[in-house]
C-alpha cells in the first residue's frame, strides 16, 4: 500500500502548493515618478467592451501618430475588476491604459494602481461636467480621465401593450411614469399573453441600476460618515425598495435565474414587457424584430425621480514603462472631442467631454429610427436634474461586492430585511481591514 | 567517486525543474504563509505584524465559518458519487459489448471542454426556460429554480462537475481493470461466479492501487473547485454554494484583502491535507 501512495500525495503536494501560490502579495506604496519611457512602439489597453467599440478610436489615434500602435485586450465585465486587482497588485507591465469604474477610483489610486495626472485637472475642469470631474479625483489629485457617462432608460414592448390594452409610457420626462404603473402594466401585458415576465432590469444584481430604486425613496445611497466607510442599507428607503424589488421576482414579473449580459435578448426576443437599459441597448435593440419604445425611467410613487449616472473612465497603470505614449492615448480619447467622439460611434454611449456631448446626444434620437425618439431629450433632462453618482468611498469596491450578492439573495427569494441587515454585518466586516 | 559523479550528472538534469518548483510554488506557499501574518490599511498606509489576527478574523467570521461547512457538505457528497460513478462505468466499459467504445468516448469527450466553457453550457441547461426544464415540464413534472435554491444549488453543481469529472477518473480505473489477469476473471468465471460477485470479489481489491489514487486526486481536485461556482452561483443564494477556493478568490480579488486571502489559503491547504490524511489512513485500516 505504501508504494501506491506516493503519486497520490504527490498529487496533494502539487494542489496544496498550487493554491498557496495563487495570491501574489499587493503594495500600497505609491509608485515613483517614472520616466515618460520611448517616443515609439505598442500602447497596451484593456477594457471590458468588445473589440470592435475602440477600433474607431484606436485608428484615429494611430492616423494622427505615427509610430504609435494601440493593441486592446478585452475582459469580461465579469472578470474585470478581480483580474485587474491581480494584474496591477503584481506591478504588471503588461497594461499601459485601462478602463477604471468611476466609483473605483479612490481605491484604486489609494492602492497605488493609477498614476497620477494632476498636471491636467485645469483642462478637466473646462472640459467636463462638475460630477465627472469630482469623481475621478481622490485626495485633492486627479487619477483618471473621463471617457463616457451613461443614464438608464425604460424600454417597452409596444406590440405587448397594446394586446393588453395599455397606452404605452411617452418620453416627456414631466409625465414619468411609476414603478406602481409600470408593475400594473407589466401584469396585464402577462395576463394577455402578449409577453411571459412584464418588467425587467438588465443588470438585475448591479448597485448601479438598483442604487435609484432607494434614492428614489429618500434611502441614501448606502455609505455614510465622514470617512464614507459607515454602511446604511438599512434605511426605510432601502427596506421598502428592495422589499418591492424581491417582490416582483416572487411573484414572477421578473424572471429569476437570468443574469449577466442573457438579459437584453430576453426583451429583444419579445419575452418582457418593459425593461431597464442603457443608452447601448438603443443601437443594440435596433436589429431585433420587436416594435419597442423609450421613455424616462420611473420612480416610486410619492418619491423623487433618481436616475443612475458615470461610466468608464481611463487611467494608467504605474507599472506601465511606456507612460508618454499611454499618456498621449489617454488624453486623445477623453479630451479631444474627436477622438471621445470616436469611442462612442460603435457602442451608442454618452461621451463625457462636453464638446462631444453637445454633437453627440442629438443625434441618440435617430439610432434605431423611430423608436428610439425622445432619448435625446430625456438624456439631456435626465443629466440635468434626475442623475445621482454612485458614492465616493474609498471602500466602494468591497460595498459593490457585497451588496451585489445581497441584491442576489434578495432576486432569489430571501426576505429583504434580513438581507440588508447581513449585507450591514458583512460590510463593517470587509470594511475594518481598510481603516 | 563515480557514485558522486553520478549524482551530480543527476542534479543538472534534475536543476530546472527543481528551480521551476522553487520559485513558482515553493516561495510563493512561503510568501503566502508570511503575508498571512500581516495587515495592510489603506486609511493608514502600511504593512503591520498582525500575528494570528487574520485567523481569528477568519474563525470569528460567520461567512467563512458557513463556506467551510459548505465545502465539508459538499465533499462528502461529491466524492464518493463520482468514485462509484466512474468505477461502475469503468467496469461496464471493458466489457466485451456492442458500442462500448462509442459509449467511452461519449463519457470521456467533456474532459476535452474548459471548466469555465462547460459552466457557460450547463448555465444554459439550468436557466428557468432552459433544457433541464424543458424535459421536465415534457414529462409532465413541474419547473425546478436550479441554481437559485439554497436546497438545489449544490447537487446541481454536483451533477455539472460529475459530468466533467467521471469521465476523467475512469480513465485510470479502466487502465486499472484492464490489468486484472485474464485468467483471473477466468477462474472466477469457471467458479461459478455472478458479475456482481466478481466485480466486488474480484476486480475490487484488485484495482485498489489506481481507486486510491481516484480517490485523493478526486477529493483534492473537488476541494480546489472554482470556475462553475464563479460563473454560475458566485457563491449564492446566500453563501449555499460558497465554496472556499471561491472564497478566497473573492477575498483576494473582489474584496481586495489579500492578507485574509492568504490566511484562508492556508487554512484550506490545511483542510486538504486532513482529509487526505484521514483517506489514507481509512484505506490502510482496510487492508
Amino acid at each position: 500500500m505504501r508504494r501506491n501512495l506516493l503519486p497520490a500525495a504527490a498529487v496533494v503536494a502539487a494542489a496544496a502548493m498550487l493554491v498557496a501560490g495563487c495570491g501574489s502579495s499587493g503594495s500600497s506604496d505609491q509608485p515613483a515618478a517614472t520616466d515618460s519611457g520611448p517616443a515609439t512602439g505598442t500602447v497596451t489597453f484593456t477594457g471590458t467592451d468588445n473589440a470592435e467599440t475602440y477600433q474607431p478610436v484606436i485608428k484615429a489615434f494611430e492616423a494622427k501618430n505615427p509610430g504609435i500602435k494601440v493593441a486592446y485586450t478585452q475582459i469580461p465585465f465579469d472578470q474585470f475588476n478581480a483580474t485587474m486587482q491581480q494584474r496591477l497588485s503584481a506591478k504588471d507591465a503588461g497594461i499601459d491604459v485601462y478602463t477604471v469604474d468611476e466609483p473605483r477610483v479612490s481605491q484604486l489610486a489609494a492602492k497605488g494602481f493609477l498614476t497620477d495626472l494632476s498636471d491636467l485637472d485645469g483642462q478637466v475642469k473646462t472640459k467636463f461636467s462638475a460630477a465627472a470631474y469630482k469623481t475621478n479625483h481622490f485626495r485633492d489629485k486627479l487619477w483618471s480621465l473621463p471617457m463616457w457617462n451613461s443614464t438608464q432608460f425604460l424600454f417597452y414592448n409596444k406590440t405587448a401593450l397594446a394586446k393588453a390594452k395599455v397606452t404605452p409610457p411617452t418620453a416627456d420626462p414631466q409625465q414619468r411614469w411609476t414603478w406602481e404603473q409600470v408593475e400594473a402594466a407589466g401584469r396585464k401585458a402577462m395576463q394577455s399573453g402578449g409577453t411571459k415576465y412584464g418588467l425587467f432590469m438588465e443588470q438585475p444584481e448591479a448597485y448601479y441600476q438598483l442604487q435609484p430604486l432607494a434614492e428614489s425613496l429618500g434611502g441614501g445611497s448606502g455609505i455614510e460618515g465622514d470617512d464614507a466607510l459607515t454602511p446604511a442599507v438599512e434605511t426605510d428607503g432601502w427596506k421598502k425598495a428592495m422589499q418591492w424589488y424581491g417582490a416582483t421576482f416572487a411573484s414572477g414579473l421578473s424572471p429569476r435565474g437570468i443574469g449577466g449580459f442573457q438579459t437584453g435578448p430576453v426583451f429583444a426576443n419579445g419575452n418582457v414587457a418593459f425593461f431597464v437599459g442603457g443608452p447601448w441597448d438603443l443601437k443594440i435593440f435596433g436589429s431585433s424584430k420587436i416594435d419597442w419604445g423609450v421613455a424616462p425611467l420611473p420612480y416610486f410613487q410619492g418619491g423623487k425621480p433618481v436616475t443612475p449616472t458615470g461610466s468608464w473612465s481611463l487611467g494608467i497603470n504605474p507599472a506601465s514603462k511606456q507612460q508618454g505614449m499611454a499618456r498621449k492615448f489617454l488624453e486623445f480619447a477623453t479630451l479631444d472631442a474627436a477622438g471621445n467622439l470616436a469611442t462612442t460611434s460603435t457602442t451608442t454611449i454618452i461621451p463625457a467631454n462636453l464638446d462631444a456631448q453637445k454633437q453627440y446626444t442629438p443625434k441618440m434620437d435617430a439610432f434605431s429610427g423611430a423608436k428610439t425618439a425622445g432619448a435625446a431629450a430625456i438624456t439631456a433632462y435626465e443629466s440635468e436634474h434626475t442623475a445621482v453618482s454612485r458614492p465616493v468611498s474609498v471602500g466602494y469596491i468591497q460595498f459593490e461586492e457585497v451588496m451585489g450578492k445581497a441584491f442576489a439573495d434578495i432576486r432569489n427569494g430571501t426576505n429583504s430585511d434580513t438581507r440588508l441587515q447581513e449585507a450591514t454585518r458583512q460590510l463593517t466586516d470587509a470594511w475594518k481591514s481598510i481603516r | 567517486m563515480r557514485k558522486r559523479g553520478q549524482g551530480l550528472i543527476a542534479l543538472a538534469f534534475l536543476a530546472p525543474a527543481l528551480l521551476c518548483l522553487a520559485v513558482l510554488r515553493i516561495v510563493p506557499a512561503i510568501s503566502a504563509v508570511v503575508e498571512s501574518f500581516y495587515t495592510e490599511s489603506l486609511l493608514r498606509g502600511g504593512r503591520v505584524f498582525a500575528g494570528l489576527g487574520n485567523y481569528t478574523d477568519l474563525l470569528s467570521n460567520k461567512d467563512f465559518r458557513q463556506s467551510v461547512g459548505v465545502t465539508l457538505l459538499f465533499t462528502v457528497l461529491v466524492n464518493p458519487i463520482q468514485v462509484v460513478v466512474s468505477f461502475l462505468l469503468a467496469v461496464l466499459f471493458t466489457q466485451r459489448a456492442a458500442g462500448s467504445k462509442l459509449w467511452r468516448t461519449l463519457v470521456i469527450l467533456p474532459i476535452a471542454t474548459p471548466p469555465a466553457v462547460s459552466a457557460v453550457i450547463w448555465s444554459v441547461i439550468y436557466r428557468p426556460d432552459g433544457l433541464a426544464n424543458g424535459v421536465l415540464e415534457r414529462l409532465g413534472l413541474p419547473a425546478q429554480p436550479f441554481l437559485t435554491s439554497s436546497g438545489q444549488v449544490l447537487p446541481s453543481l454536483i451533477v455539472l462537475l460529475s459530468w466533467i469529472g467521471v469521465g476523467y477518473w475512469m480513465l485510470f480505473l479502466i487502465a486499472g481493470i484492464q490489468e486484472v489477469p485474464v485468467e483471473v476473471r477466468e477462474a472466477a468465471l469457471l467458479d461459478g461466479a455472478g458479475a456482481w460477485r466478481r466485480m466486488v470479489s474480484v476486480i475490487l481489491p484488485l484495482v485498489r492501487r489506481p481507486l486510491a489514487f481516484v480517490l485523493v486526486a478526486d477529493t483534492v481536485s473537488n476541494l480546489l473547485v472554482f470556475a462553475p461556482v464563479q460563473i454560475l452561483t458566485k457563491g449564492g443564494p446566500n453563501g449555499d454554494s460558497n465554496l472556499l477556493m471561491y472564497d478566497v478568490y473573492t477575498r483576494a480579488y473582489a474584496i481586495g484583502d489579500i492578507h485574509v486571502a492568504q490566511a484562508e489559503v492556508v487554512i484550506l491547504v490545511a483542510l486538504t491535507l486532513a482529509i487526505v490524511a484521514g483517506q489514507f489512513r481509512l484505506l490502510r485500516g482496510d487492508q
